[in-house]
């Protein structure tokens, strides 16, 4: 016999109103919206806004010639060339792709992983949950980019590398988080009454605890996305990244490091090289930054009613 | 009962108190229109379920409404000594500082959420004495001194102390003695005396308490004691200064049947020993029963009914009040509960607030609040049923 | 120090040897990515050693299973040998002593600025909530959080550097540097600043504080954020807690109720991440060190995995690992110091 208790309104909804609710209120937490919504749409549209040339990736930069010296902004070049005379418009509008790109897949996957993890050792627990926590453990115990780096020495520099790099070490944190939930969620009473009634270990997990350990989840996801392309953008600055004319902002950013002096007359010459595609970089994480944080905000019962 | 002075045997009077919280949700009237008054020297009852607004009131006593709270209207009375009466609700930061754990203390629920788990409860009590007996600790403190300079006791601190308090008595706020006091060496050297005093007056305190080995529990943390150790602490605290006013909201609701009377019993000395009035709020009856002398019963934020205690259980005259004594459960006959259940505070019900639980209920009590009136020489209800075309 | 404590501190540093443990066997893991001939690199202590890559590999087993390999490398990285670094010229653990002062002395003058003004922003926050000062301590926060280091490293060389010829990167002028390196300046600590104190050489001590200056205004901008966000929040909750209403209740005034009550309780949470941020900067402030070309171990650690030179590379992930550790270790005892409740767990 199936009962229906009928609510005057679904409490889900009622919690998704309330966040939007607070990020309406708060001016910050627009700006972030915005922000990343105007980077989805350069990433979309960016084989409209950078025609890509023909039969080639279009993840390279096309470049006019090979001179040294990055030429300033003009018609041809909207934001001018950099080192090497590859076209800064195009480097920073794929370069906003490639960041969605790697910060989507990191995420994912690692939020995958983790749940998977997370949810066999939080419901289980025992042995299971000893297991996979040392594992946890022993990847938490380095810091992050150091472990990228060795990771990524390992399998060889390169754009892929670096996103399984980052997945292996992102996955803990997320596997930590949801175990968390799960504990807490598993000691409640409706899931003691689920197993009462006889429901199966998946059909719980799946219908009842993952439901309400989610949410947590993609708070912690969303502040995430912008730490991962940080660190991604500083493996690639550092040269483990995609080769030399990849549209990729990490890399622009190091092409850009020996014209910081500027020439004899102008000490700021070539600003546009170093500034350009950090501003774009910048943005990118403080809009990712701003929404998680207001996500975060909202999460936090203790702040919410006031 | 709307008078603009108080009695003179009133210690002290919340009169049409309305408290309101801004919530994302909706505005709640969490008290509306509370009226009660405190006798000198007796034990007030505050009985109601949780929700009632017992402890938002309790609160606002002492000028804490917890935030998102406002205090839209009303004002609490208290009569500070035999020609002083006050508007609690009109004082500046300072002068409440006076009042309260001085002249009005309270004490709470949860005895280890009361304290604080990080420092020693001997840190804690002198704590409090120290900011409220501050002369008259740092005197005697002095007067130590000044024998063991006389004795030829005197210790490598002793100038110094000597000094330090006797600057601190003049004015507290000297530059060079805040300077002085933040090298370690110096700090400890002046508080030394201090402490010493503290301890003795703590462990007199404690002893008063009825607490064994008071030594022990000085030096403990809170969460090394247990929870009816914990409150007799808490109430260390709160009497430490003999104040007018004892309020406590639901001290022994977390502990055991047997510790909880231990506590109404040391409550019940002290209130003898120091002549402090007791507000007393809780949702068992039994204890009314056992330590009150009037009792004020509350529901959904508003006070409906005051007397006596031996009238509200003999002739309980409002609906509400009958009902809940009709639920305290008795062997042998069946379970009674009030039927409906507590209305929500955001959108409370019109009228008289009971109104859709009420068996007695008439058409006006849908529409109209009704107010205390006094039905007989000391028992005042708020209900249709009763008084004669004033209110009705 | 209490009995508890003590008991505490036994059973943390017991718990430390199989964390260890599982940390060289994740490094040693990487190390599998590499074929034998690669690998051999690690054991060799001098480059003349690489063209007997054969015998190694058969002295240390290479070939052998997973167990064997493991506990031969273990041994070799207890008794110090960590390999030979290509790109370095140098064995890898004398790299890492040689390079870590650089990474100290940039450390020791960002972390205390770190958390202390992140504890004082995220304080002011917490109590004056959704206040102009709160909101201007948030934005400003996110915007440091959300800068990528380089960039503001290049950023500020190019304004500073590029355009008024101050504060150029690396740790000391040319003429400095010969100075130290010659027989007039005694090396102590490798840290330059302290080394010039001692040495009573002003001169010195100026050029590398001057150096210093960038770098840790960099590294403060970065990390600020994440302390003052975890003392905000912990503020919070500690503020909404019970004990403080307590205490206004008994008379206490709001600011013996906030500086000594609710933050000291507030600082736990502040307490570990600031230990953890130390040690993740300890390991090696890859980025930064690399734009200001400070050479300490992350910028080694750097041109190292760019060489592809894999001993280097995993002799300092090894490094970074044990001090994160050890600093965990710290931290926790450090936790049960401060707040007596977690001694019994």
């Amino acid at each position: 016999m199936k009962m229906r208790i009928e609510l005057k309104e679904n409490p889900r909804v009622k919690e998704f109103k309330f966040i939007l609710k607070r990020i309406r209120d708060n001016s910050l937490s627009i700006a972030g919206l915005v922000l990343v919504i105007l980077f989805g749409i350069i990433a979309l549209m960016a084989p409209i806004l950078a025609p890509p040339i023909e039969g080639r990736d279009p993840y390279i930069i096309p470049r006019s010639g090979y001179y040294p010296e990055p030429q300033p902004p003009s018609p041809e070049h909207l934001f001018g060339t950099t080192q090497g005379q590859y076209d800064l418009y195009y480097g920073v509008i794929w370069g906003t792709r490639a960041a969605y790109r790697i910060g989507v897949l990191v995420v994912g996957v690692s939020v995958i992983i983790g749940i998977l993890v997370g949810s066999l050792a939080g419901y289980y627990k025992g042995v299971v949950d000893e297991i996979l926590m040392r594992l946890t453990d022993i990847i938490l115990a380095f810091p992050g980019l150091i472990l990228a780096m060795a990771l990524v020495v390992a399998f060889g520099p390169g754009l892929d590398s670096i996103t399984l790099a980052l997945i292996l070490v992102g996955w803990p944190s997320y596997a930590r988080l949801v175990r968390g939930e799960f504990l807490r969620i598993s000691a409640e009473d409706f899931v003691e009454a689920a197993k009462a009634i006889g429901c199966s270990d998946l059909r719980i997990i799946m219908r009842h605890i993952l439901p309400n350990a989610i949410f947590p989840l993609l708070v912690y996801a969303s502040l995430d996305i912008g730490s991962i392309i940080l660190v991604a953008a500083a493996l690639s600055f550092l040269g483990l990244g995609p080769p030399e004319g990849y549209a990729d902002w990490g890399q622009l950013i190091s092409l850009s490091r020996n014209w910081i002096t500027g020439t004899a007359n102008n000490p700021f010459a070539y600003w546009h090289v170093y500034t350009i595609p950090g501003i774009f970089l910048f943005l990118f994480v403080m809009g990712w930054n701003l929404l998680g944080d207001a996500f975060r905000d909202v999460l936090d019962p203790m702040l919410r009613r006031r | 009962m709307n008078s603009d002075v108080l009695e003179v045997d009133e210690q002290l009077k919340v009169d049409n108190l309305t408290v309101r919280f801004y919530t994302y949700e909706g505005i709640v009237k969490a008290v509306e229109k509370a009226s009660l008054h405190l006798r000198k020297g007796e034990t007030l009852g505050v009985v109601g379920e949780t929700g009632s607004g017992k402890s938002v009131t309790a609160l606002t006593i002492l000028a804490l409404t917890p935030p998102p709270g406002k205090v839209e209207k009303g004002r609490i009375l208290f009569r500070r000594n035999e020609d002083t009466v006050i508007n609690i609700l009109n004082l500046n930061e300072l002068q409440l500082l006076r009042i309260r754990g001085r002249e009005i203390s309270m004490i709470f629920q949860e005895p280890n959420a009361a304290l604080n788990p990080v420092f020693r409860v001997g840190d804690q009590i002198s704590e409090a004495i120290l900011s409220h007996r501050k002369e008259e600790i740092i005197s005697r403190a002095i007067r130590i001194i000044k024998k063991e300079i006389e004795g030829e006791h005197a210790s490598l601190c002793s100038k110094l102390q000597l000094w330090a308090y006797n600057k601190i008595l003049e004015n507290e706020k000297k530059l060079i003695l805040r300077i002085i006091q933040s090298i370690p060496i110096l700090k400890g050297c002046i508080r030394k005396k201090l402490d010493q005093v503290l301890r003795e007056e703590i462990i007199r305190l404690l002893k008063l308490m009825g607490i064994p080995d008071p030594e022990r529990i000085f030096n403990a943390y809170p969460h090394e004691l247990s929870g009816g150790m914990q409150q007799r602490i808490v109430i260390a605290i709160a009497l430490a200064c003999s104040p007018t006013i004892l309020i406590a909201d639901e001290p022994t609701t977390n502990l055991d049947v047997t510790v909880q009377a231990q506590i109404l019993d040391l409550i019940n000395r002290l209130k003898e020993k120091f002549g402090t009035s007791v507000i007393y709020i809780t949702h068992d009856m039994g204890v009314i029963a056992e330590i009150t002398q009037r009792v004020a019963v509350m529901y959904a934020g508003s006070i409906v009914e005051v007397a006596p205690v031996k009238e509200i259980f003999k002739q309980p005259l409002h609906p509400y009040t009958k009902a809940l004594l009709e639920s305290i459960p008795r062997p042998g006959s069946p379970l009674k509960s009030i039927p409906g259940s507590v209305p929500n505070l955001i959108n409370p019900p019109t009228g008289c607030r009971f109104h859709p639980r009420c068996p007695y209920v008439i058409d006006k009590c849908r529409s109209v609040i009704p107010e205390l009136i006094q039905v007989s020489r000391d028992h005042y209800v708020a209900c249709f049923l009763y008084g004669d075309g004033e209110n009705g | 120090m209490s009995v508890s404590l003590r008991v505490y501190v036994a059973r943390r540093l017991l718990l430390l040897i199989p964390t260890l443990m599982g940390m060289t066997l994740l490094v040693f893991a990487i190390t599998q990515f590499f074929d034998p001939v690669e690998r051999a690199s690690l054991y060799i202590t001098d480059s003349r050693q690489a063209r007997f890559a054969q015998e190694i590999i058969e002295k240390y087993g290479l070939d052998k299973p997973f167990y064997i390999q493991y506990f031969n490398w273990l041994m070799q990285v207890l008794s110090g040998n960590l390999g030979w670094s290509q790109s370095l010229h140098m064995r890898v653990l004398d790299a890492i002593i040689t390079r870590f002062p650089a990474t100290a002395e940039l450390v020791i003058y960002s972390a205390p600025l770190i958390i202390l003004t992140g504890i004082y922003l995220g304080k002011i926050s917490a109590v004056k909530r959704n206040t102009v000062i709160d909101h201007a301590s948030r934005v400003m926060a996110i915007i440091g959080w959300s800068l990528p280091s380089f960039w503001l490293g290049i950023m500020l060389l190019a304004i500073f550097y590029g355009g008024l010829s101050i504060f150029p990167p690396g740790r000391l002028s040319v003429w400095a540097e010969n100075l130290v390196r010659s027989g007039e300046f005694e090396t102590y600590t490798g840290l330059y600043t302290i080394d010039a104190i001692i040495n009573l050489n002003w001169p010195v001590f100026l050029d590398a504080v001057y150096h210093l200056v960038l770098p840790v205004i960099t590294l403060t901008t970065i990390n600020v954020a994440l302390i003052m966000r975890v003392m905000r929040s912990s503020m919070l909750e500690q503020l909404g807690k019970m004990y403080v209403t307590a205490a206004k209740a008994r008379g206490l005034d709001s600011k013996t109720v906030i500086d000594k009550h609710a933050t000291r309780n507030a600082l736990t949470p502040v307490v570990t991440l600031s230990g953890l941020l130390t040690a993740g900067m300890l390991s090696g402030a890859v980025i930064t060190e690399t734009v200001f070309e400070f050479k300490g171990i992350g910028y080694f650690a750097a041109h190292a995995a760019v060489q592809l030179d894999i001993p280097a590379v995993l002799g300092f992930a090894l490094f970074a690992g044990i001090l994160f550790i050890i600093a965990n270790l710290i931290v926790d005892i450090l936790y049960a110091y401060i707040d007596p409740r977690i001694r019994l767990r």
